[in-house]
């Protein structure tokens, strides 16, 4: 009887250990298999079938450096072999911007940066061509570009260092007997102040963008400005593909960007926004 | 030789009745009476109620006319409708013609009794038919029998696909020989469809009614949206379309499966309310939702102009909302596009097999089925293979009773720009489909090319092109791995509080002490030299001096605290001051003038027995301190 009962438990905790473990180990195997036969269709020429693994990888939600790295250069595949559909540019450029974004590895940072040039290239080539501006990277603003400088967790640090420099000074100016040391603590703290406000602002503007940031890449020849009402604005600054934008809200069917100093409203299906690594 | 035999045995009774109905058709054909049937929708009736009498003639030479329901005494005739309709069918080369004309009257009993109905009339070849008269007996309204629920029998003017006998498939084709059903004729009954019963009536009169065949649906899914008319069978009611308005579905791509430029079929008859009702189908759509959510399909209104009802002219259907959601990820194929659902199948050819280079193919490509049919396939991308524009044609329509569908073919024509042979791939179309509860890929395989060395071609390829995109790096097999979410310092507050704030607050508390203490100090230190406190060091330097022996010690200490006292209780200072000055200066701070008398008295014996020549007594100046305390606290009392 007890060797039953015990066989009916060790038959119990394998199925329940079969329902937990079982279900991650496919999902796992199915996006190992997806990756697998997308790089493989990209080596063999095949981009068409190598954009519809990797882009079935990314609807089942994985965010990975190099799935997007792979996913951009289908895309540009698929312009080079001149089986190109519209967009395929843009969606290349998101491909890797997202790459860049997500990746530990700075030869793979290197390769994604340099194939979007590549891409960016041929998109203000053929601007050129149409006649058209070719403004397609404004770059980011002079605070992202500081707080962009060091990581946030650096601009944190450096946050404490000022303060205790700075409070270290101020006991040395003011509690200080001795001359010299009174001197000291004023340059002191005459340099930790302004080092201490840039960098709590860095980390705060770090820490914000890390969560509430969100960016996307022009998926569409042109992106038409639209006005509140969905409305294309006449002789408005169209946006070029494959450009990075700042989405700043998404209601409806459009969005509203900030692409530089133009903010526009676009319809989102012409954006595609980047994943962020956290 | 009976294997022979036997079938034909048993064939012969069909075969004598083939040929029995040819020589007879034959023969019934050139007889002129028609056939002949009047058929009332109910025998007995209720005061007011309207119901319906049917006239079927049926001949096999031509078209029966001008049928007259005769004497209709105890009802008025509200409506009379004509159904002409011809068979024909030949066999073996004979040809059968049968001409019927169904007339239908509505009549709407008046009153009580039992009256005859007709002889009903049709005019044939010149010469005037005639068929017996119907009995309908009148009760009083509200008594008449309901109709039954399941009964057999048709309601005048219906037709119905389980007439059809195998056993005998040509009753009712000619005429006498389809009279087998002796209940028929005597007992018609309005058959009531139960699944078009509701209840409460949502009108009355006429109502509309709109019903859908799902609520849940994924994106692209069809949902079968249909709108019901309920027009009172016992009131007939007109209806202006103009001022009304069709449902609304803005979420959805809409596609009719009713012809609406024709008069609505009638789907059957209901029970609503305790009334029965004639129930036509107004509209029925395919409806493929667009995105997920909670979708809305907006109602259908009319206008009933009359008979006017007190709940107003206008009828509204129901508001009809379906949840959409997306097919499960699970399972979902590499490919797959939100919103081809549905079932269907890929067939391609392609032609010629063999080309020069730069030359181009045909890809014939058919898409077949039924749901939510993808306007485009992506064809299969290759180096050297390009895939123009295709021309698409599509044939959809509705597809049986509620479903929409059909072909759809698309040409492409592909340039071929490498020599070789050329694999062009597979075409696919992955779909939910919502029946099986699964996904599935249609398929078309395209196969190979042979693209042979052109002259021109040759010429092309040595042109120097400008290649598209060099210098893309390489593809890379493996995943880099997952980046978790990372936790940093700055989310936490005790970092901020801790590690940032800290040393600032520290700083702060230390200057902020250091400012407190001085302050303390300092109140300390005032505290100590304020005119209380001399008071209070007075007082008891004369009471200490006059427990002692020395009286002019004991005076000076009493005059002192006098002095003390002036300035604590009345802020005013009387050293130094003469008598009359002393009253004055406390009169002038509010002290009464007894008071400042008695002080001033005190302050001068004080000063009188301090620098007397003779010895002063000490008795006297305990006793001036006795009084000098009496002054005080008339001091501090302000009397």
């Amino acid at each position: 009887m007890r060797r039953l009962a015990r066989a009916l438990f060790l038959a119990l905790v394998g199925a329940l250990a079969v329902l937990f473990v079982a279900a991650p180990v496919r999902a796992d195997d199915e996006t190992d298999a997806l990756f697998a036969s997308g790089a493989a269709a990209l080596k063999e020429g095949r981009p068409q079938d190598a954009i519809v693994s990797l882009e079935a990888l990314a609807d089942r939600g994985v965010i990975d450096a190099v799935a997007s790295f792979d996913r951009g250069l289908a895309y540009a595949k698929r312009v080079q072999i001149g089986a190109e559909s519209p967009g395929d540019l843009g969606r290349a450029a998101q491909g890797f911007e997202e790459a860049r974004e997500l990746s530990r590895s700075p030869q793979l940072v290197d390769d994604a940066s340099r194939a979007l040039t590549v891409i960016r290239s041929e998109i203000a080539r053929r601007r050129v061509h149409a006649g058209e501006p070719v403004e397609i990277d404004p770059g980011k603003s002079l605070g992202r570009t500081v707080a962009g400088l060091l990581s946030e967790d650096t601009w944190s640090g450096l946050a404490v260092v000022a303060s205790a420099t700075l409070s270290i000074a101020l006991f040395l100016r003011i509690l200080g007997r001795a001359r010299r040391a009174r001197i000291s603590g004023g340059v002191a703290a005459g340099i930790a102040t302004p080092v201490l406000a840039l960098a709590v602002a860095m980390a705060l503007a770090a820490r914000h963008d890390r969560i509430h940031l969100r960016e996307a890449v022009v998926v569409v020849e042109n992106a038409r400005p639209l006005d509140e009402r969905g409305i294309t604005i006449p002789g408005a600054t169209r946006l070029p593909e494959g450009v990075r934008v700042e989405v700043i809200e998404t209601s409806g069917s459009s969005s509203r960007v900030r692409f530089g100093a133009v903010e526009a409203r676009v319809q989102s299906s012409a954006l595609r926004e980047l994943a962020r690594p956290e | 030789m009976t294997s022979f035999v036997l079938p034909v045995l048993r064939g012969l009774p069909w075969i004598a009745a083939i040929l029995a109905f040819l020589f007879l058709g034959k023969a019934a054909s050139a007889q002129s009476p028609p056939q002949l049937q009047l058929r009332a929708s109910a025998t007995t009736v209720g005061v007011g109620d309207v119901f319906e009498i049917e006239l079927s003639a049926t001949s096999a030479d031509t078209m029966p006319a001008d049928a007259q329901l005769g004497g209709t005494r105890g009802f008025v005739v509200r409506g009379q409708n004509p159904a002409p309709s011809q068979t024909h069918i030949s066999i073996n080369g004979n040809r059968m013609d049968r001409y019927t004309l169904t007339m239908t009257w509505q009549l709407e009993a008046q009153r009580v009794g039992t009256f005859h109905v007709g002889p009903a009339t049709v005019l044939l070849s010149g010469a005037r038919y005639s068929v017996q008269p119907l009995t309908i007996s009148v009760v009083p309204a509200g008594q008449a029998p309901r109709p039954r629920a399941s009964a057999p029998a048709l309601p005048p003017g219906m037709w119905s696909p389980f007439r059809f006998s195998p056993f005998d498939p040509w009753k009712g084709l000619l005429p006498g020989i389809d009279n087998d059903d002796p209940g028929q004729a005597s007992t018609p009954q309005i058959p009531i469809d139960p699944k078009l019963s509701l209840e409460p009536a949502r009108g009355q009169f006429f109502f509309l009614h709109a019903t859908v065949d799902k609520t849940t649906a994924a994106v692209g899914e069809q949902v079968t949206y249909s709108v019901y008319a309920y027009a009172d069978t016992g009131e007939r009611a007109d209806v202006d379309g103009e001022a009304g308005h069709e449902s609304t579905a803005a979420d959805f791509v809409k596609h009719p499966l009713l012809r609406e430029d024709q008069d609505p079929p009638r789907v059957g008859y209901a029970i609503a309310g305790g009334r029965t009702w004639e129930v036509k189908l107004l509209r029925r759509w395919a409806l493929f939702p667009l995105h997920t959510g909670d979708l809305t399909i907006g109602p259908m209104r009319l206008n009933v102009v009359r008979p006017q009802s007190a709940s107003g002219p206008a009828r509204t259907a129901e508001t009809v909302v379906v949840h959409v959601t997306e097919p499960p990820l699970a399972g979902r194929p590499p490919g797959y596009t939100l919103g081809d659902v549905g079932h269907f199948s890929l067939t391609a050819q392609v032609s010629p097999r063999e080309i020069e280079e730069g030359g181009a193919i045909g890809v014939h490509v058919e898409l077949s089925g039924t749901g939510n049919m993808p306007a485009a396939i992506t064809p299969p991308a290759r180096a050297g293979v390009e895939w123009l524009t295709p021309e698409v044609h599509g044939e959809l329509a509705a597809m049986g009773h509620d479903a929409w569908g059909g072909k759809r073919t698309i040409d492409y024509v592909v340039r071929l720009r490498r020599r070789g042979v050329v694999d062009l791939g597979e075409l696919t179309l992955p779909f939910w489909d919502p029946e099986q509860r699964g996904y599935g890929v249609a398929r078309a395989s395209l196969g190979v090319v042979r693209v042979l060395p052109s002259a021109a071609g040759a010429n092309a390829s040595a042109d120097p092109a400008r290649e598209t995109l060099p210098g893309l790096p390489a593809v890379r097999d493996r995943l880099e791995g997952p980046r978790g979410p990372r936790a940093h310092a700055d989310d936490s507050p005790v970092f901020w509080i801790a590690g940032v704030g800290a040393w600032p607050l520290a700083f702060g508390a230390v200057v902020a002490g250091r400012a407190a203490g001085r302050r303390a100090l300092a109140a300390w230190r005032n505290r100590r030299a304020s005119p209380e406190a001399e008071l209070r060091e007075r007082l008891e330097a004369a009471i200490e001096a006059c427990g002692r022996t020395d009286a002019r010690t004991a005076d000076a200490a009493i005059a002192r605290a006098l002095e003390a006292a002036a300035l604590a209780h009345a802020g005013v200072n009387v050293r130094g001051a003469v008598a009359a000055e002393v009253i004055a200066r406390l009169e002038r701070a509010g002290v009464a003038r007894a008071s400042a008398s008695r002080v001033a008295a005190l302050l001068r014996e004080c000063e009188g027995a301090r620098f007397a020549p003779e010895a002063a007594d000490i008795a006297s100046a305990r006793d001036r301190w006795v009084r000098a305390q009496g002054a005080i606290r008339g001091l501090e009392t302000g009397g």
